[in-house]
């Protein structure tokens, strides 16, 4: 027994399966990917290899930079007005003495209805005549604002959403890291006489940098591949304004059947995606040094 | 009590595992009882005719056809259905029923790539479709079945489904593009029904002055403005236009296209649509004039059946009027011309066993008869397909009247581009149109953005 653990070959054959699975379902359309973004291929007829035709297309596309543009708009947002946002409301959450249990729940809720649904139910916030946000604003008599057909506000309304949306679910990982701070070092800045704003600012901030550092990346991951939100709400309209990648991808591969180019896009939105992570990683979060308490 | 809880719900599991087994046995045969009391029988004469146990088989069935603005053509949909499972032992119409423009833009492009089309389904006919899966050989040549059928000649026009001589879809109905108008609207404000393009343009102006929204439209999807601008180009460049620009021997940036381009940015900045256009649907824009809010609907004349007193807008019933759209004064060629469309119909899988391919017979020749042509025209507005006996054609309700008269009166007709033209022109000329709607483009950008689409979709064919 002692001898067949110390064969290295035995434990190849322990991940063999995996590696199998991981080949199959992975790896093989990975490659299989990268070969029809070098093809005509429409799913009809047989692929003729093009070289890099397809990404030269991409490069000149206007719409697919506008595109890339609207996901860039989804990145910021979430960075420079959600993420802030988030601490805020996980320090006031974490401030509450009763019901806290009750702001959780409430605040996690949307990120776990379906997007169909937050979709349709902003939809009906937003509609120009009998929607929410527009009955608010004739109290002050401002004119009807059209959300999601002017081309000047459907992609703020989308980003407002998408942020309700998932705002919760970072509300929840962050509040757990300050609930883990253990209550010491907060009472013994109490004690030096500082403010609730300035052990906000100064001690807890601070000591949460690395979760708040993971949720920055994972809203750019997920700025990066938003798609259904904007297919429930707009479908990319009105004229574009709403498009991103991914939706730009979907609607030339399916719609017009260019599955060869809509392969090279998918491969341009993986590239970009990682090309952002990696800035992202190189220049902010390896700064980021352990917090011991 | 937690083991409790998990024996019973083991013990559900089995059981309605065992029990959707013997279900699904059930389920294959078509008379179980049949085949079971056979033998039993005593009289030999008996057992001799007793149908045979027949293997029942699914036939799966795409249909656009749902919610209440399609009932009446639901309703037929389901007797051809019922006649054909009657006809062929063993056959099981599924029927799967997806929204048109999802049907027609994601399902069954994803479906025929996948290689699973339904065995019969709706599509619509040309190049960027019905053609283009025909020549990929995924549809069921239907020549020797129309042959079989005796119903070939039959057909007034099947060339958007046509494929080198073969024929691989079949409309189900034809339709005429024009104008709706709610007749007491127009009365109320001292507006006599439109002759002259200079008298449609009056009247939407005395609207607008009015605070009425002169034209219902939801251009959320594009092919829905597409409709109007399909007809007004028609009208300034000449009915032969779309066919001429689909084989090169004519151009979109002619100064007759961009002059009807121009005419529809004007009617948009001044404000002659349904404020907020982009983000409204089509089923938006219907209930808008339904609601009386607007005056004036470019629509198919498979909307006439709405305002029937059993449809949709019954509110409107005997208050709506339809006039093809008015001559066009210095519009090149026959201005009394009337877009006259096909190109919607159903189609079948190439994939299909005899059983499925009977079934497919069946379903051919109950759908296309002259009965439920006629019933189509009668209950649903639907102009018919194929040649039926005209003194049948007639109708009690005011709005279809009008659109006979329309199209009895026009000297020619013309089609739509999206039936002659590939797939990514198509999608060019719908980008322009919402980029004109938005104020991100303009008439003469417009057209030769989708000029140079059209000339690199004909480069390609060379």
């Amino acid at each position: 027994m002692n001898k067949t653990l110390r064969n290295p070959y035995v434990y190849l054959l322990f991940v063999l399966p995996t590696i199998g699975l991981y080949g199959l379902f992975f790896i093989y359309p990975v490659i299989q990917s990268a070969y029809y973004g070098l093809t005509d291929w429409n799913a009809l007829t047989t692929a003729n290899f093009i070289g890099f035709g397809n990404f030269e297309r991409a490069f000149q596309d206007d719409d697919f930079w506008i595109s890339v543009k609207n996901n860039m708009f989804f990145i910021l947002f979430s960075v420079f007005l959600q993420v802030p946002l988030i601490i805020l409301f996980s320090l006031l959450i974490s401030g509450v003495k009763r019901l806290q249990g009750f702001y959780k729940t409430t605040v996690f809720m949307p990120s776990i209805l379906s997007t169909s649904i937050i979709g349709i139910l902003w939809g009906f916030m937003y509609h120009p005549s009998i929607g929410f946000f527009n009955k608010f604003l004739s109290w002050f008599g401002i004119e009807p604002i059209y959300w999601l057909s002017d081309t000047k506000w459907a992609l703020l309304s989308i980003l407002i959403t998408n942020a309700w949306q998932w705002m919760g679910f970072y509300i929840v990982l962050v509040l757990a890291a300050i609930l883990a701070i253990p209550k010491e070092i907060n009472e013994a800045a109490e004690i030096d006489g500082a403010t609730g704003f300035q052990r906000a600012v100064r001690i807890t901030t601070p000591l949460i940098m690395p979760v708040i550092s993971i949720v920055v990346m994972l809203s750019i991951a997920g700025a990066m591949r938003v798609v259904d939100i904007v297919l429930v709400m707009t479908n990319g309209g009105p004229a574009g304004a709403t498009e991103v990648m991914a939706s730009y991808m979907v609607n030339k591969a399916m719609k017009y059947g260019e599955y060869g180019y809509g392969t090279a896009l998918s491969i341009m939105i993986f590239a970009i995606a990682l090309l952002l992570t990696a800035i992202y990683q190189i220049v902010f979060a390896r700064r980021q040094e352990r917090v011991e308490y | 009590m937690k083991k409790k809880l998990l024996t019973t719900v083991a013990s559900v599991v089995m059981l309605s595992s065992v029990l959707t087994a013997c279900g699904g046995n059930n389920k294959n045969e078509a008379s179980p009882s049949a085949s079971a009391s056979t033998p039993a029988s005593n009289s030999p004469s008996e057992s001799a005719s007793a149908p045979a146990s027949v293997e029942r088989f699914d036939v799966s069935l795409r249909h656009i056809q749902i919610g209440e603005l399609q009932k009446f053509r639901k309703a037929i949909l389901d007797e051809v259905v019922k006649k054909s499972e009657e006809e062929v032992p063993g056959a099981n119409f599924e029927l799967d029923a997806v929204e048109d423009s999802f049907n027609r833009w994601t399902k069954l492009p994803a479906e025929m790539a996948a290689g699973n089309p339904p065995k019969i389904f709706d599509v619509f006919g040309g190049p960027a479709e019905g053609q283009k899966y025909a020549r990929a050989n995924k549809l069921l040549d239907l020549t020797p079945i129309l042959d079989e059928l005796g119903i070939k000649d039959k057909f007034t026009d099947t060339s958007t489904f046509n494929v080198d001589g073969k024929t691989y879809g079949l409309p189900l109905g034809a339709s005429s593009e024009g104008w709706f108008y709610n007749k007491e609207l127009l009365e109320a404000n001292g507006i006599a029904v439109p002759k002259t393009l200079e008298e449609l343009e009056a009247a939407f102006e005395t609207l607008k002055g009015k605070g009425i929204t002169p034209i219902a439209m939801g251009s959320q999807a594009a092919w829905v403005p597409f409709m109007l601008v399909n007809t007004l180009i028609a009208r300034y460049a000449g009915p032969d236009i779309q066919a001429g620009v689909a084989n090169g021997t004519r151009k979109l940036t002619e100064p007759e296209v961009v002059a009807a381009f121009a005419k529809y940015e004007e009617w948009i900045k001044k404000g002659y649509f349904t404020k907020g256009e982009l983000g409204i649907d089509y089923t938006g824009q219907t209930n808008e004039f339904i609601a009386g809010k607007t005056a004036f609907l470019f629509d198919g004349t498979w909307r006439a059946s709405t305002f029937s007193p059993e449809g949709v807008g019954k509110s409107l019933n005997g208050k709506v009027g339809y006039f093809a759209f008015p001559a066009v004064t210095g519009g090149k060629g026959d201005q009394t011309a009337v877009n006259y469309n096909q190109n919607n119909g159903y189609a079948f899988s190439s994939d299909v066993n005899d059983n499925e391919k009977a079934a497919i017979k069946a379903f051919i020749k109950n759908l296309y008869s002259e009965e439920y042509q006629v019933r189509g025209f009668k209950e649903d507005g639907v102009l018919p397909s194929m040649k039926v006996d005209a003194s049948k054609l007639t109708s009690e309700d005011p709005v279809m009247k009008e659109v006979l008269a329309n199209n009895a009166a026009a000297g020619t007709v013309f089609p739509h581009f999206d039936s002659l033209v590939a797939g990514p022109v198509n999608g060019e000329f719908e980008k322009q149109i919402q980029n004109l709607i938005a104020g991100k483009s303009n008439p003469q950008k417009a057209v030769e953005a989708i000029q140079q689409a059209q000339d690199k979709e004909l480069a390609a064919l060379k």
